[in-house]
This record gives structure tokens, C-alpha cells and sequence, in this order.
């Protein structure tokens, strides 16, 4: 039993560390977008994530072919949590599921078109599986790909794809089979994001940024877009959920959240009194910070699986993510409870406590429960998988 | 990061598991119930002979030396199997107790005996209409000559009546004092007390019981800071009770759940039970990982001072709220006496209050948290 990362790990954490501090940009790094900071959607953004590609930082646990360096997954995750601590973007979709779905499947073709510029922070991806029938029930979806002369043709819609407004690359998953049972029937596509036949309309969220819903009138892809074989879609973004283990909803942010509430509230007074001394407050922060140790000790529980490596943590990734998203929330809620009427002030307010974040993050925070994998389906997976209950939906 | 146990570690979960299996069925634990003296011979010969007993306690005074994390193994065990025994008193705390602050003559008087399981002792700590805290221990040890009369009630007192020694907190001349006291002797009075769970606890009187100064552990006024250092270690282990304990009732429920129809389909297989069960897995799984890490920090000699309360406040609320949620699955047999899921329901309730309660343990954690960088 070690709870310890390595001396090797320990090394690239502090090494990441100094680097982030090195090139600190609050353009680049801003913890108010919350979730949103993760994804490289400015031009001073994408530079930071070119500057990480020359770093050797994106692929690393590639295999050495296709230019990794196969190192194991845990400096990807060491990585993201230092990405998400200071509000920087993220390596994510590119050399993670789009990536390594490319390498395992993908022809030839797309993988020369494809892996270098993903290595060299040179692409930007949009990922469509969500649509107005499929969300919850992923599966479902229902964007046709009709079969004509030298490829497909696409008409439907997709939903919540977050990307679609600065993306270069759209990844989506399409019906290609109607007849075949609903998970057999799906294909992977890419299409370029610019694509004249493509309708992206904004969808404004609570938070600070905004989703998509992007139509698709006619969308001509050429046969050699498809990605692997056809009716394969579905396994193959299953799979690519196995594959991805190490870089999933980062803890960091919550913890500093945590931490940041704490801080405020050893020095906040109320009615002239030190708001640390009410009995109340003490034992909200004695919550809070247990729970947050928990999330931490079910972030070290899957990671711990993962480094095994013999089966894919989705028992104990799911435990992780149920739980650490529930708390996110809750820390949120509780923070605007302790700061009290003033909570309710948005950021740039000048009386607001704390810059207003919290107030933005108690918006933020509302979707961690529902996006990538509700609580419901994480505890279906759970009940399911791990339990061995019946399917019961 | 690796949170695989060794071989080693292991081992001693298998033993433990084997021992507890064979002589700590589930008839045993009912019969034990009441029982005044609380836990049965047979049980605790094998604890004995397995070197459970002396885990804590160095190979020098007749102990295997173990570290915390493996007692913490061994405890998730004992609450898997609600095992009625005096280990928590005896080889956990005052064994800790005697190590931390004995003089060589009482250390060699005494932990070879508890290492060996021939001897029983059991701190006597909480009073009537007091807290958990320092402020708490109100009995009085007035100073007469070299000895120390006590008078005052202690409750709580957990197999008292098998136990040769009692370490009694007490107010001496200089702050609060660990005195070892004879439960036969002149002025001592137990009474059992039925509890929750129907582990054999007493209520101690005790009137000019006099001690001698050989009786004292450590030194003068010293008594709390040792009794507070140990607990911090005891409740780890005490939050892997809970984890042992939440873990196999919601065992016994899943299955359960799979077998028992309603509507046409096993519970199991409606949503809202499931999730139910779900919910309970992650906190069980979150818990469990917390307590070792806690454990594992105690054995790498670092603070626990958060950690401690934490992983008690955390797993016992657990364990409390899962035996309410199996409950509810089992539905009416669950308040009946003949259905398991009672034993734990009420175990789970008594551990959380017992050894400090949610409150202190919260107030441990804000006063870690929120005093002064």
C-alpha cells in the first residue's frame, strides 16, 4: 500500500508545476470559466497548447510509432491536474479518445492526416454523439448517413457539442445501418467543422460559455472519412471510454474550490464577529473538507486501477465521478449559504465575496452532474457492474 | 500510488476472516448480546493464538509489532463479522496507553498479558451529563500522602467485568491523570448497562478508592494529552469497524435484493432500490480508502490529526446510513429479530455515537481546518 506518487512522478508534478507558473497568462489560465478553461477555443489558447506540444507533453503515453513516447498514463493525469488547477485548457479529446481510437482503427490515410497534427497541437476536434433523442441513451442516435456515389450523405442534428464554434474537425457518430439493432447500426465519421452544408447555432448555457446544436443539411463525407469499419461506431466510442483512463473530470478544481472557501472563511466576519468561530460555519467546512478528501481517495482508488492496467476502471470511475460531482455542487451551494446574502452577487461586482465565484461556479458546476455520464447512468453502471443487479431500464 | 495490499497484509486479512468465520458466526453474536461479561472464550483464545491480541504491541513486550494499517484490516473484519471481543479496550487502547506512557515496571507487567490475551483492561473514561472533550473528566484523585483517593461515576466502562485493570482518567494535582485501578477493589462498584447494541458495557462508581503512585501512567497531568493521542489512532481503526460492517450489510442486502420478487422482478431491479444500493457501494468504496490512507499515515509517522477524525466521521456516518438504507430494502423483515440486517442497523448507530460522536469529530476537523496558518 502507497499512497505516494513516485519520486519519477513526484519530479514531472513539480516540473509541470514550474513550467505553468513559468508561463503563467491570465489571457490563457482563467479559473472563473470553471469547466469551460479546459478547452483550447482562442487563438492564445491554442498557442499555449503548441507550447505544450513542443513541451513532448501531448501523446505521451502513445505508442512510440506513431510519435509517443509510452510512458505510462499516470503523467497524463498528473498532467491534467495541473492543467485544470490553474484554469488552463487541457489535452483531451485529440490524444485521447479521437487519437487512440484513430491509432487502434483508423486507415492509413487518416491516421498520416491526422496523428502529427494531433502531436502537434496543430488540430482542434468537435466530438457529435449527443442529439435531441440521444442523450442519456446515447445509443439512440439518429443522424441519418445515407450511402451515395463515393461516400455518405448526413441529415440530422446534433446536440451540447461544446467545441463546434472553434473546432477544425467534427467527430460524430451517425446511423448507418437503420435496420441493425440501435447499437450495431452506427458509424464514426470526421468532417471538416467548416463544412458549408454544417448550421451551428449557439445554445448560451448559465455558465459563462456557451453549447452548440449543429445541423447537418446534405453533408457529403467521402468514403475515406468513415473511420474503421462501418456499424462499428458505438464499440468503437465504448471502447475509446475504456482506452481514455487517465484523463477524466479533474479534482483539482474542487479541491481548490474547497480550499478557497476555507481561506474565506478564517478570515470573513459577520455582525463583527469571525465567521469561523459560528458553530454552523465549523461544521460545514468539516463537511466539506472530509468529503473532499473522499473525492480524493476515489480519484486515487481509480487511478490506482488504471495503473493495474489489466481491466478498464469503469466500476471505479463511475464511483469517482458520482461522487465528486455531487460534492462539487454541493461545496458551491454551501459556499453562497456561508457567504449569505451577499453570495448572490455576480462576478465584477465590486462587493462581491470572493470575486463572485463561487455565484458563477454554483452555475457552472450545475451541469458536472448530468454531462459525461449522468449520476443515473453512473449509478446504473455501478448497480450493473459491480453489484450484479439486474438491467433494469 | 498503489493501494493493492502486500502478501504479507494479505495473510493477515485471510487469518483473521478464517478465525472469525469458524468462531464468530452469527448465532455466537446473538448470544453474546447482554451477556455480562460480552465476549466468549473460545473466540478470544483464538485471538490469542493467532497473536491478533498483541498486533500493536512490540515483539520485545511479547507483541508481533504490526503497524496500524494492518490493524486497520484486521478491524474491517471485526466489523464485517461484528466480532464481540475486547480488542478495541484492551489491545488497541490501553496496550497504546501503557506504551505511550507507562514506566518499564508497568509495561512488563502488563503488555506481555494483554499480548497473550490472559489479561483484560479497559479505559474508564466518560462521566454522567459530560462531553468528550478534556473538559469532560470531572473525576476527582485527591492527592493523600503518596496515594490518590478516586470518587466520581464513569459509564461506558466496555467489559468491565472481565477486566483486571481499569485505566482511569481523573483529575489529580496537576491535571488529568491515567490511574490503573482494580475493578474488585474496596470503593469500586460496576453496574452493566444495556446498550444499543448489547456489547457488555458498565457504569463504574467508585467512592475513596484508593491507589497508590505506582498506579499512575506517565506523569503528572499528563493523562489527557496520551488518552487523545491514542484515541486519534484507536477511531481509525474504529472507522474500519464501520466500513467492515456497512460493507457486509450491504452485501447480505444485494443479494438479497436479487432473490426477493415484488411486482414480478426481483427488487433488485427497480431503479430506485438499485441506485439506493449504488449510492451505498460509492460511499462504502470512497470511506474504505479513506480510512487506510489514514492508517497508512499514522504508520509513516505522519499527522493524523486530520485525518483521524475525518475517516471516523465519514465511515460511521456511512455505516449509519447504509443500515438504514438496507433496511428499507429489506423492507418489514428488517424489524424483526430474526433477520440480520437489525444487528448491524444497531451496531452502526452505537459506534457513531461512541469514541467521539459526529459533533466532536467535526469539531476536530474545523479546529484542523480553521485555526491560525
Amino acid at each position: 500500500m502507497d499512497f505516494d506518487f513516485t519520486k519519477e512522478e513526484q519530479k514531472f508534478a513539480e516540473e509541470v508545476e514550474r513550467w505553468l507558473v513559468d508561463n503563467h497568462d491570465p489571457e490563457v489560465m482563467d479559473l472563473t470559466r470553471e469547466n469551460f478553461s479546459q478547452l483550447a477555443d482562442t487563438p492564445a489558447r491554442r498557442a499555449f497548447m503548441q507550447k505544450l506540444a513542443k513541451q513532448g507533453w501531448l501523446g505521451m503515453s502513445w505508442p512510440k510509432e506513431y510519435g509517443g513516447q509510452e510512458i505510462e498514463g499516470v503523467y497524463e493525469f498528473i498532467l491534467n491536474e495541473a492543467l485544470a488547477r490553474h484554469g488552463a485548457p487541457q489535452i483531451g479529446k485529440g490524444v485521447g479518445i479521437i487519437g487512440k481510437t484513430l491509432i487502434r482503427h483508423g486507415s492509413e490515410k487518416l491516421k498520416q492526416e491526422f496523428l502529427p497534427q494531433i502531436l502537434s497541437a496543430g488540430v482542434e476536434f468537435a466530438v457529435g454523439y449527443s442529439e435531441p433523442q440521444a442523450g442519456s441513451d446515447s445509443a439512440n442516435m439518429q443522424l441519418k448517413a445515407e450511402r451515395v456515389d463515393g461516400g455518405w450523405m448526413l441529415n440530422g442534428q446534433k446536440m451540447w457539442t461544446t467545441s463546434a464554434h472553434f473546432a477544425d474537425w467534427y467527430w460524430v457518430g451517425a446511423r448507418t445501418d437503420p435496420d441493425k439493432p440501435k447499437h450495431d447500426g452506427l458509424s464514426l465519421f470526421m468532417i471538416p467543422m467548416d463544412h458549408p452544408n454544417l448550421e451551428i447555432q449557439s445554445l448560451p448555457t448559465i455558465g459563462k460559455d456557451t453549447t452548440n446544436q449543429v445541423f447537418f443539411e446534405d453533408v457529403f463525407v467521402p468514403e475515406d472519412y468513415m473511420v474503421g469499419e462501418q456499424g462499428r461506431g458505438f464499440r468503437y466510442i465504448a471502447e475509446a471510454l475504456d482506452l481514455e483512463r487517465f484523463t477524466m473530470f479533474t479534482l483539482s478544481p474542487i479541491e481548490d474550490r474547497s480550499k478557497l472557501l476555507v481561506q474565506w472563511a478564517k478570515g470573513a466576519t459577520r455582525d463583527d464577529k469571525p465567521l469561523r468561530e459560528d458553530p454552523n460555519v465549523r461544521r460545514t467546512i468539516a463537511h466539506i473538507v472530509t468529503d473532499t478528501q473522499v473525492a480524493k481517495a476515489l480519484s486515487k482508488r481509480f487511478l490506482s486501477a488504471a495503473m493495474k492496467g489489466d481491466k478498464p476502471p469503469s466500476i471505479e470511475s463511475s464511483e469517482y465521478k458520482l461522487f465528486t460531482t455531487t460534492l462539487s455542487q454541493r461545496v458551491c451551494k454551501d459556499a453562497l449559504d456561508l457567504t449569505g446574502a451577499a453570495g448572490q452577487m455576480r462576478e465584477g461586482q465590486e462587493d462581491a465575496p470572493l470575486a463572485g465565484r463561487f455565484e458563477g461556479a454554483y452555475r457552472a458546476t450545475l451541469n458536472e452532474t448530468v454531462g459525461g455520464g449522468s449520476s443515473e447512468i453512473q449509478k446504473n453502471i455501478i448497480a450493473r457492474r459491480k453489484l450484479g443487479l439486474p438491467r433494469n431500464f | 500510488m498503489d493501494l493493492a495490499l502486500t502478501e504479507e497484509q494479505q495473510m493477515i486479512v485471510d487469518m483473521t476472516h478464517g478465525i472469525l468465520e469458524e468462531h464468530c458466526t452469527i448465532d455466537v453474536v446473538r448470544q453474546m448480546e447482554d451477556d455480562p461479561k460480552g465476549y466468549p472464550e473460545g473466540l478470544w483464545k483464538q485471538f490469542a493464538e493467532s497473536g491478533l491480541t498483541g498486533m500493536l504491541i512490540p515483539e520485545a513486550n511479547g507483541g508481533s509489532g504490526q503497524s496500524l494499517t494492518e490493524a486497520a484490516l484486521v478491524y474491517e473484519k471485526f466489523g464485517e463479522f461484528l466480532a464481540p471481543v475486547p480488542h478495541f479496550v484492551s489491545s488497541v487502547l490501553s496496550a497504546r496507553l501503557l506504551l505511550t506512557v507507562g514506566n518499564d515496571a508497568q509495561q512488563a507487567e502488563w503488555l506481555p498479558k494483554i499480548a497473550s490475551g490472559d489479561a483484560v483492561l479497559t479505559p474508564a473514561w466518560l462521566e454522567p451529563n459530560r462531553g468528550y472533550g478534556e473538559v469532560g473528566v470531572q473525576m476527582e484523585a485527591k492527592a493523600e500522602g503518596d496515594d490518590f483517593l478516586l470518587s466520581g461515576v464513569k459509564r461506558h466502562v466496555y467489559f468491565a467485568s472481565a477486566a483486571e485493570r481499569l485505566i482511569v482518567l481523573a483529575r489529580g494535582p496537576q491535571g488529568i491523570d491515567l490511574f490503573l485501578v482494580d475493578p474488585s477493589a474496596d470503593g469500586v462498584t460496576l453496574t452493566q448497562q444495556l446498550s444499543q447494541s448489547g456489547d457488555a458495557q458498565y457504569r463504574v462508581d467508585m467512592q475513596d478508592v484508593r491507589v497508590g503512585a505506582e498506579a499512575r501512567l506517565g506523569a503528572p497531568g499528563m493523562g489527557w494529552q496520551a488518552f487523545n493521542a491514542v484515541l486519534h489512532e484507536g477511531i481509525i481503526l474504529l472507522a474500519a469497524q464501520a466500513i467492515g460492517g456497512a460493507q457486509k450489510v450491504l452485501d447480505i442486502t444485494v443479494e438479497y435484493s436479487k432473490e426477493r420478487v415484488q411486482f414480478d422482478k426481483p427488487l433488485g431491479a427497480f431503479q430506485a432500490l438499485a441506485h439506493y444500493m449504488a449510492d451505498s457501494a460509492t460511499h462504502i468504496d470512497g470511506g474504505r480508502v479513506l480510512v487506510y490512507e489514514a492508517a497508512w499515515n499514522a504508520s509513516q509517522d505522519r499527522s493524523i490529526s486530520r485525518f483521524a477524525p475525518m475517516a471516523k466521521l465519514f465511515a460511521c456516518e456511512t455505516y449509519r446510513e447504509v443500515t438504514r438504507i438496507c433496511a428499507q430494502i429489506w423492507g418489514g423483515v428488517a424489524f424483526t429479530i430474526e433477520y440480520d440486517c437489525q444487528l448491524y442497523f444497531r451496531r452502526a448507530k452505537q459506534l457513531q455515537l461512541s469514541w467521539w460522536d459526529t459533533p466532536y469529530l467535526e469539531e476536530l476537523v474545523a479546529e484542523d481546518v480553521l485555526r491560525d496558518d
